[in-house]
Order: C-alpha cells, then structure tokens, then sequence
C-alpha cells in the first residue's frame, strides 16, 4: 500500500495533495478489456452468425482483444491516476486532475448535497470504491473520487458530512477529524445511533417489478411480435425486433432490480441513507437539510395492492448524464405498503397530505386531461406543498415550504378561454414536481400567492428536524 | 373569469425598454427582407408565369410574416414586466403563452448580466435569475442597461441578506 492511502493520513493531511489508490489504474484497465473483446463478438455476431474462421481463432482474437484493453486501459488508467490529487482542507474538497489540460474543481463543504459511495463489481473485487459527491448546478455536479479503500472512503465521508453540516452541530467525542478508520472499518454501523426506517426484500422487489404494468406491458408485447415475426417466418426479423425489447426489459431490470437489491433506508441524526444494490453496491448518504422533496409513486397495479415507491429531490442527483441512473439514485424504497410510506412522508417532513383540503381542476377542463382530470388535486398544511398527478402512475408530489425555489402560474390560450390556468411550484431537478394543472384561473393566481407567502414564513423560521412517529 | 390574473401583485409592473422591439425587428427584418428582394427579382425577370406567380406568392407570405414579426415584437415587449416585492421578484411575460413567477430572494444562487453586440448599441441587457430550479427560467430581456447593472447588485445584495442556503 502507498502511503498515500493511509486511512488516518486522509482527513487530517490538509493541503497535501492526496493520491487515490494505485489500483484504480488495474480497475480502468479491467473496465477497459471486457468491453473490447465483448465489441468484437457483438460485431462480429451482427450478420447473424458467427464468421467463418477456424475455431481457436474465434477464440484467440477476442481474448487477445481482451489482453490488449487491459494494457492499454492499465496505461491509461496509470497516467490518469498519476496525475489525479485531492485535497482536503478547511473550506473544501478540491481535486486536480488532467495531463494536458489541467483541471482543478473546488468543492465548498456548504455546497455540498449528499455524499455517495458506489462499489461497481469490478472495483469491489479488488476492494476498492468510487466517492461521489453532489452539488447542485450544471450537469456535471458530481465530483467522484475513484477509487479508494472502502475504509478510507467511509473515513473521508464521514469527515466531508461532518463538515458540510456547519459549525452548527457540535463535534461528538467519537467522530473526530482525526479518528483512524479502522474503528469503522467492517462494520456499516458508525459510533452514532442508526435506526432502519425501512427494508426492502428481494422476493418484495421482484413481485414488484413483475406486477408493475411497464414490465408487464413490454414483456407480452415483445412477445406478441416475436410470435407473429416467427409465424411469418421471418427469423432475422425477429431477432431484430427483439433488441428493443431486450433493452427495454434490461433497463427496467437493471435499475429497478438489480440497482435496488436489499435496499435499506436508514437514518441517524444527520440524515437519510439508502445502502443498494446486488453488483454495484452504493451508499448514498443525504443530509436532512438537503432533502428537496418527496414523490410517492403508485402504477396502477400497485394502487390495487395497497403499495408504493418513495423518491427523494436532491440538488444534483437528476442530472444523471443521461444513463437513467438517476432513477435508481433517486429512489428511497423502491417498494413498500403505503400506509408505511406515508408514515415515512409524515417522519422525514412533517407533512400530511391524507389531512389536507384538497383543491382539483373543474371539469371543464377535461379537454387537457380526459378522465385524468378527476385524479390531480393541489393541497398545503403548515409545512409542505402537496401536488398529486397521474392515473397510470399516480405521484404525490411533496415539497417542503422552505425548499420552494420558486412559484410560478401560466396560461396558454386555450385554457385563457376556458378560464383555466396551471400553477407550479419549482423544485430542482428530480422526480418531485408539484404542479396544479388546469386549475381555475383565479384559484391557482390566490394558491401561487400563497404559496410564496408560505415559503416565505417557512424560510424565517428554523428549519423543521424529523418528528418523532411510532 | 373577466379579471386578469397576471395583474401586478403589488405596485404596477416595472416595464422592459421599447428598444427591445426595435432590436428584435432590426435582427428580424433584414432576414425576412433579403429573401423577399430575392423573390421580387426572380418575378420581375423571368419570362415563365408560372415562376412569377409563385414569386409573388413568396413575396406576400414573406410581407405578412414581417408583418406579424413587427406587431410581435411590439406586443411580447410590452408584455413584460417586472416588480421587486419585499421577499420575492415578480416577472411577467408572454402575450399567447403567459407566465408568473414568484422567485424569493433568499432562492437565488446568482444572477447574470448580459448583452449582445446590438443590445449593447440599444442600451438594453437581459437579467438572468438562477435558482437551484431549472424551471424557475426567469430571464427578464430588455432591461435598460443601467438598470439592469443595478438590478443585478441588488438582488444579488437580497441574495446574499435573504440567503437560506439550498
């Protein structure tokens, strides 16, 4: 082990450029081999069958191909982690990294949203983890360290929570900045108290998935024109047809099962943690204060079942650069009955959507939203905004006061005619979005109004901390 | 359903500079202008009717559009509109599509400032708001250019003395 690497030296070296582990570089190379070789046979494989070669070429090429990935990806994984440093210091995290072009990102601890640790499978098996830390803004909010020893990764977010959470919280005897990791090492269960607020099992998860309609829907359509291609007679055809399909399916499979494996939300004094996932495994670690918002999805099946799904509103975790993974980042229970989400709702913000007065759009706003109409209603209590949309998928949008970025009401021509007008309420980016649609034009004005007078009574008082519930 | 509901909330809606028509116009109307010379040489000088005809079609088509883009440009200017409330800033827009948005001071994570080449000759600049929201999306374009440098310090001052972190 390079000393760099110490658990210990880690939070307390302020200023000193720190240096991930070296085998982040074999990792890259790994992460490099696989899918060249598995290109190749792909390639290869897309005129429908196997070239005509000998053999132990067919097998020589791709595993050549492999070993060939694996220099050049160690190499570059080599360079790449040579030049990368972080620092840690008083104020902020910065990493500096690039060969030619030098970037240097800062990191304030104030900014800083949630901090996140995900072990990819390669990386776990080497026993090394990837740190991510999010801040709101831009698309590329997310700051990751790759790849560290666990141990130093639980040592360094434990230092970066305990610093994003301000001089405001006093510092406990065991969580100095200075404590080694191995108190910690091995076991999930810091010195604080943390309580399991919810647990997921797998057998749960996949009954979900399956009765959820999107699977359902995809799997007998994909079925139906496999049938039909291979009645006609048309193989090719079919095996074409089913890309999509497979896609589809692996999609909902890899990020509504397997990202979501044994997950279990837990919660001490500082905030919420989500531990998932059955290949990569990630932790990802909210404080209260940054919790935006809650949405409880309900697909219709599920309504009939009495279950539901809780996701969350983090600045930074909808910017997911496009590979769906904020889905899965975002997801508190991925299922669960919802008299026990709702108790989760009412725990984490003291809101009590069951409680409100709720206002719905008038019927003569059918023409947006034929049936659907029926099933939306806004509603807010003391403490949060409350928006409920979606009758194949219901969600209720919940949306603390104080955490209203902004209000907003419009109107487009037809509903001008109607006397109709839709209010919003602004979130970041994420699964939260609590709108009124096609309201009476005067009541979503008087809701909007209200809503930023809320917000702003919200804002003056101390931020509201979990309740306790049974 | 007589009464407006993007009527002012408190005092009267500050309006955004009229050059910021004339500056919509003077990017619009040479781009409408070119094409319909084009069409009107093409009509003049061929000998086939059946060109002509549709050379005077274009023509037509492009007057209207121009004429359109010229009362446009007038009416999305005048519709818009800003007021600094106590907590919040206000702005309005849109003569088709309209909007309100209600964005607390203590929201804003910054504001920018900024103007093109024939903005700058016009004297106007568009103030841009951030929150953590990209819906929140409030660009107020036209504001007169002293104006804005002073609406961008002073909500930034509110930002900061209002400020409630994320």
């Amino acid at each position: 082990m390079a000393p760099d690497s110490e658990p210990d030296a880690a939070p307390l070296a302020d200023a000193v450029g720190l240096r991930t582990h070296p085998l982040t570089a074999v990792t890259t190379g790994l992460l490099f081999s696989l899918p060249a070789a598995a290109t190749l046979v792909l390639s290869s494989l897309q005129n429908g069958r196997l070239p005509d070669l000998p053999w132990w070429l067919l097998l020589l090429v791709p595993v050549l191909l492999a070993v060939g990935g694996f220099v050049v990806g160690t190499a570059v994984g080599f360079v790449s982690w040579y030049v990368t440093t972080y620092v840690i210091d008083g104020e902020e995290v910065r990493v500096d990294s690039g060969l030619l072009f030098r970037s240097s990102r800062r990191v304030p601890y104030e900014r800083l949203q949630s901090v996140d640790i995900a072990e990819p499978l390669l990386a776990r098996l080497v026993g090394l983890c990837e740190l991510r830390l999010e801040t709101a803004g831009g698309s590329d909010s997310r700051t990751s360290l790759k790849y560290l020893r666990l141990a130093d990764a639980r040592a360094l977010r434990r230092v970066l929570l305990e610093r994003a959470d301000g001089p405001g919280v006093e510092a406990e005897p065991g969580s100095q900045l200075g404590e080694t990791a191995s108190d910690t090492a091995g076991s999930t269960v810091p010195a604080r108290e943390r309580r399991v607020i919810s647990h997921v099992t797998p057998a749960r998860l996949l009954l979900g998935t399956l009765v959820s309609l999107d699977l359902a829907a995809s799997l007998v359509l994909g079925v139906a024109v496999l049938a039909v291609l291979v009645a006609v007679d048309a193989p090719f055809a079919a095996f074409g047809a089913a890309i999509p399909f497979a896609t589809v399916l692996l999609n909902i499979v890899s990020h509504r099962v397997a990202a979501q494996w044994d997950s279990t939300l837990t919660e001490d004094r500082r905030g919420l943690r989500i531990e998932r996932g059955l290949f990569t495994r990630t932790t990802q670690t909210v404080p209260w204060e940054r919790i935006q918002g809650l949405a409880v999805e309900e697909p219709v099946v599920w309504r009939r079942l009495g279950w539901a799904r809780l996701k969350v509103d983090v600045a930074g975790y909808g910017n997911d650069a496009g590979d769906g993974s904020g889905e899965s980042t975002s997801t508190l229970v991925p299922v669960a009955d919802r008299e026990r989400i709702g108790q989760i709702v009412r725990h984490v913000l003291d809101v009590r959507p069951e409680e409100m007065e709720r206002t719905g759009p008038p019927p003569r706003s059918w023409p947006f939203a034929p049936f659907v109409w029926r099933s939306r209603w806004v509603g807010a209590d003391a403490v949060g905004f409350v928006g409920v949309e979606g009758w194949f998928q219901r969600r209720s949008n919940v949306v603390p006061h104080h955490k209203t970025q902004s209000v907003e009401v419009r109107q487009g021509p037809l509903q001008r005619r109607l006397g109709l007008a839709t209010l919003e309420v602004h979130t970041p980016d994420g699964p939260v979005d609590a709108d009124g649609r096609h309201l009476l034009a005067e009541t979503a004005r008087a809701i909007a109004l209200e809503q930023v007078e809320r917000a702003r009574r919200a804002r003056s008082r101390a931020h509201p901390a979990p309740v306790e519930t049974s | 359903m007589s009464t407006d509901i993007f009527r002012p909330v408190g005092e009267d809606w500050v309006p955004v500079s009229a050059s910021l028509a004339t500056g919509r116009r003077l990017v619009a109307m040479p781009m409408l202008a070119l094409p319909a010379v084009a069409a009107a040489v093409v009509g003049a000088t061929t000998s086939s009717t059946a060109v002509r005809v549709a050379a005077t079609a274009g023509v037509v088509v492009l007057l209207v559009v121009a004429a359109v883009a010229w009362t446009w440009a007038g009416r999305n200017q005048r519709s818009w509109g800003y007021a600094e409330a106590e907590d919040d800033l206000l702005v309005t827009s849109g003569v088709l599509f309209k909007r309100l948005v209600a964005v607390p001071y203590g929201r804003m994570q910054f504001v920018d400032v900024s103007a093109g080449p024939l903005a700058r000759r016009l004297g106007y600049a568009t103030v841009t708001l951030h929150t953590a929201s990209t819906e929140t999306a409030a660009d107020v374009p036209g504001v007169p250019t002293e104006e804005a440098r002073r609406l961008r310090n002073r909500l930034t001052e509110l930002g900061e003395s209002h400020g409630a972190g994320l």
